[in-house]
């Protein structure tokens, strides 16, 4: 069974139409890239996954749950991870709060515990501490714990938010457009944290934009354009359909 | 792990001592001065919770001073249970007002949640003036109780007849309310509070369940500010409708800004701030909302963040960023 | 019946006053985002300058009208300057707190310089009641609808037939679009803000001989103005307008026909169910977006 299955999704705002009876599905482990031009509804799509926007018509089941029209912390609570194209991290709070916040989705502190300070209490707090601290050496931010967010560069404020998200242990991770602001020697560096991600059983959805990335990471690619998927396939299939290369006429980045 | 030496922890065991001995000294007038800064400062540290940890700004805790006010008075007064049932009945009754009050107001967001705490608060001014059966009306309500003695070992009994026996009582709430607090905002829960406070739309797309959270801390804090209410309720024991007036809660969220939203310190060092210099300086009443609001307006643009806050900038610079406890360095 | 129109009669008054308020607060809610809580104590800070320059200095009202109204102008261009323009950029709660703090000092200042004793705004045609058949409304009250008809009038064709307004309304609508195009956005502020306090200082001397004169004055109105704005739905004048004179009716005739004490508890009450279920309101944009 795979793990996502999008059918029929429709969004209109007004007389717009976003996405336009969009349907595919996500395998267990696959990396699969979004790709098309601007304003094809990517955003948008990842926006109606998480909940975010509620889906006009269509439906969303997610690890076998239906979460059509679902809030977005519901989403996350199911295993659902999202990153933004404008990196958002909490500034005003250190690197290592930024990832235990990120474990709320799991909290099971509730008033009482909190303000009686139960064994179990400290138990999670002990626990959601360390496992904020393996986080961030998986992402690379080992050292940077007590700093605070704001003060990170623009490429390890991406990786924090990466982080943030993974804490919570997530099925399927939505990344829009990760490398999008940092400089072409940081490129590489990311490109390698999403494989590692994948590698350990994360199931990875990315939108972006430079190609070469995308041709080279992905399992699968599914190109969207004017809200629905004109094409899906492997990155040899996706490159030789004509439609793909019309789409793209004048639009191609080479990164 | 830090240490119970730290300079916090003594400022605020100093603060407790002088707090309790105070009123063995001065006279019996500035005790009652003191009193009703501990009143307020309950406020505060209500208001504080929601607004200051959790970013929501509410114009209307003086109808859950009222609430609270008014329900001891009523159930003290007209069912004549004693006084205990009737307190905390009227906690009780001001906690359960803010959880069926946020629910549908914590759905707004921004100038549209402000408004409606301000209609809220003016609705609930306008029935206690109005429902003379219930309330009194203008006249208010007379004759609430004082805490009925507790009989301690060694047949002693603890009464509660004197002003000094009121300002610990009321002392003694301050304090723990204000540890509760503490605990709350340091808490995994607390996190989550200070995460909805700087973006609530990231803290949701984390997974958090923001409307939960943020009804948490509003009936936390609805609850608090009743007990305020039942407070003054009792110390005073005739409650009149101005206790329910909207302006009050502007006076309170004042007091908190000067002292500084989002410290513990700030909003008992603004509540005092803001009552003890007119006292001292002889103010007459009718100047002080005048004077509050410019001392509000002085702060919100050039030290948003109060006392506590500017205080706090001063010393980041000095203590290095070590990730000590939740991240958070102290209390204050 | 005619109890019906006479109270729809003054409800339309009633209403006008919320007019005036409102489609001020809507101007400077749109084009500053920040709620103006101090609209009502400026229309009350009117009010008491009218009943000063007409009581005390034997002013001619009209004159007083016109003067007054200069003068919350002019205060509305200091405040804009002195308060709302330093911290434009803040995190917005606290231009919420500016603007709650400009409506204590304007609340403190009216009750130490005016006592809590109500005071009577008395021009030469006070008694005077007009009348048509059965139906009758004072002079005074007559003189609200048409002036408000007047100036509504008169920022209708100022929006929508002068370049000036229409830089204003298409720095409500969209405030990095009118920067882009090189709208002064900083002066199309000063300006908003000018003409909602203005507004403000009409429908304060416009008033004012219609009712008593007492520094609270102003806070029911303002309530009853933003539940208009959010009943008519933000960012919308028209909408402002349709709300106020609704909830003008409403109040008349919850005050005729429920009870005088509750009339406001049941206006805010329908604030409360339209942001609960409408927050776009009759006519609204969008929902407020953080």
């Amino acid at each position: 069974m795979a793990l996502l299955e999008v059918s029929g999704l429709v969004k209109t705002f007004g007389g717009l139409t976003a996405v336009g009876n969009l349907s595919f599905s996500l395998e267990q482990g696959e990396l699969v890239s979004v790709i098309g031009p601007n304003g094809a509804g990517k955003t948008t799509l990842f926006n109606l996954l998480t909940g975010a926007y509620r889906p006009t018509a269509g439906e969303i089941i997610f690890d076998g749950n239906d979460i059509t029209g679902c809030k977005p912390f519901q989403s996350a609570a199911r295993g659902m991870g999202r990153t933004f194209q404008k990196t958002t991290v909490f500034r005003d709070e250190t690197v290592l709060d930024n990832v235990i916040i990120g474990q709320s989705v799991h909290l099971k502190t509730g008033v009482w515990g909190a303000i009686v300070r139960t064994a179990g209490t400290r138990r999670e707090e002990e626990r959601v501490r360390e496992k904020g601290r393996s986080i961030l050496d998986f992402v690379g931010l080992a050292n940077t714990e007590g700093r605070l967010a704001g003060n990170l560069t623009e490429e390890a404020q991406k990786r924090l938010s990466i982080a943030m998200v993974l804490a919570a242990d997530p099925k399927l991770l939505l990344l829009d457009e990760p490398t999008g602001g940092v400089n072409l020697e940081e490129i590489g560096g990311l490109i390698e944290l999403v494989k590692r991600i994948q590698q350990s059983g994360i199931t990875v959805c990315l939108i972006e934009h430079k190609m070469r990335m995308v041709m080279s990471m992905s399992d699968r690619i599914i190109v969207l354009n004017y809200g629905t998927n004109i094409a899906e396939g492997t990155p040899a299939e996706v490159a030789s359909n004509k439609e793909v290369i019309e789409a793209y006429l004048g639009a191609r980045r080479v990164a | 792990m830090k240490s119970v030496f730290s300079p916090e922890r003594i400022g605020w065991l100093l603060a407790l001592i002088v707090a309790v001995l105070l009123p063995l000294v001065v006279g019996g007038y500035l005790t009652s001065i003191l009193l009703l800064i501990a009143i307020w400062s309950i406020v505060a540290v209500s208001l504080n919770l929601l607004y200051g940890y959790t970013g929501q700004l509410s114009l209307g805790h003086s109808a859950f001073l009222g609430i609270g006010a008014y329900a001891l008075g009523i159930i003290g007064v007209k069912l004549h249970i004693g006084f205990w049932p009737a307190f905390f009945a009227a906690i009780a009754i001001s906690g359960l007002f803010g959880f069926l009050i946020g629910i549908p107001a914590l759905k707004l967001r921004g100038p549209y949640f402000v408004l409606v705490t301000l209609g809220f608060a003016a609705i609930v001014g306008v029935i206690v003036l109005g429902w003379t059966q219930l309330t009194g009306g203008a006249n208010g309500l007379a004759g609430v109780p004082r805490p009925t003695p507790i009989p301690l070992p060694f047949g002693k009994t603890l009464r509660f007849d004197s002003l000094l026996a009121m300002y610990y009582f009321t002392l003694f709430f301050l304090v723990l309310i204000a540890l509760i607090c503490h605990r709350l905002v340091r808490s995994l829960l607390g996190r989550t509070f200070v995460a909805i406070s700087r973006d609530e739309n990231l803290a949701e797309a984390l997974g958090i369940n923001t409307m939960q959270k943020k009804l948490i801390s509003f009936t936390i804090s609805a609850l608090f500010s009743g007990v305020a209410g039942a407070l003054y309720a009792s110390y005073n024991s005739v409650i009149s409708p101005d206790i329910a007036y909207f302006a009050r809660g502007m006076d309170v969220l004042a007091c908190l800004i000067v002292g500084g939203a989002g410290t513990m310190a700030g909003p008992m060092i603004g509540t005092f701030v803001m009552t003890a210099i007119p006292e001292a300086l002889q103010i007459v009443p009718t100047l002080r909302t005048l004077i509050n609001g410019f001392i509000l307006l002085i702060f919100i643009i050039f030290l948003p963040t109060g006392i506590a806050g500017g205080f706090k900038a001063l010393f980041a610079r000095r203590r290095r960023s070590l990730s000590s406890g939740m991240g958070r360095n102290g209390i204050a | 019946m005619i109890e019906l129109a006479q109270y729809l009669l003054n409800g339309i008054s009633q209403g006008c006053v919320y007019v005036l308020l409102a489609s001020g607060l809507t101007i400077i809610f749109g084009i500053l985002n920040v709620p103006n809580f101090a609209q009502g104590h400026l229309y009350m800070v009117a009010a008491y300058l009218g009943f000063y320059m007409v009581m005390s200095y034997a002013m001619n009202y009209w004159l007083a009208l016109v003067l007054a109204t200069f003068a919350l102008g002019i205060l509305g261009l200091l405040v804009y300057f002195f308060v709302f323009y330093p911290i434009r950029n803040a995190p917005e709660v606290n231009l919420f707190v500016a603007a709650m703090a400009l409506l204590m000092i304007l609340e403190g200042g009216a009750l130490f310089l005016f006592g809590t004793e109500t005071k009577w705004f008395l021009i030469p045609w006070s008694r005077s009641v007009l009348s048509v058949g059965n139906l009758s409304l004072q002079v005074q009250r007559v003189i609200v609808i048409a002036g408000t008809t007047v100036v509504m009038l008169a920022l209708w064709l100022f929006i929508k037939r002068t370049s000036l307004g229409a830089a204003l309304e298409a720095t409500a609508q969209h405030r990095e679009g009118a920067l882009l195009c090189g709208i002064k956005v900083s002066r199309i502020s000063a300006m908003a803000f000018v003409v909602g306090t203005a507004l403000a200082g009409i429908a304060g001397v416009l008033i004012g001989p219609a009712v008593l004169l007492e520094p609270t004055m102003g806070m029911g109105p303002l309530l009853v103005a933003f539940s208009a704005i959010i009943f008519g739905g933000l960012g919308s004048v028209a909408g402002a307008v349709l709300g106020s004179v609704i909830l003008g009716v409403v109040e008349s005739l919850a005050s005729g026909y429920i009870s005088a004490t509750y009339n406001l508890a049941f206006v805010f009450a329908i604030m409360i169910i339209m942001l609960l279920f409408r927050p776009k309101g009759l006519f609204g944009k969008e929902v407020w977006r953080p």
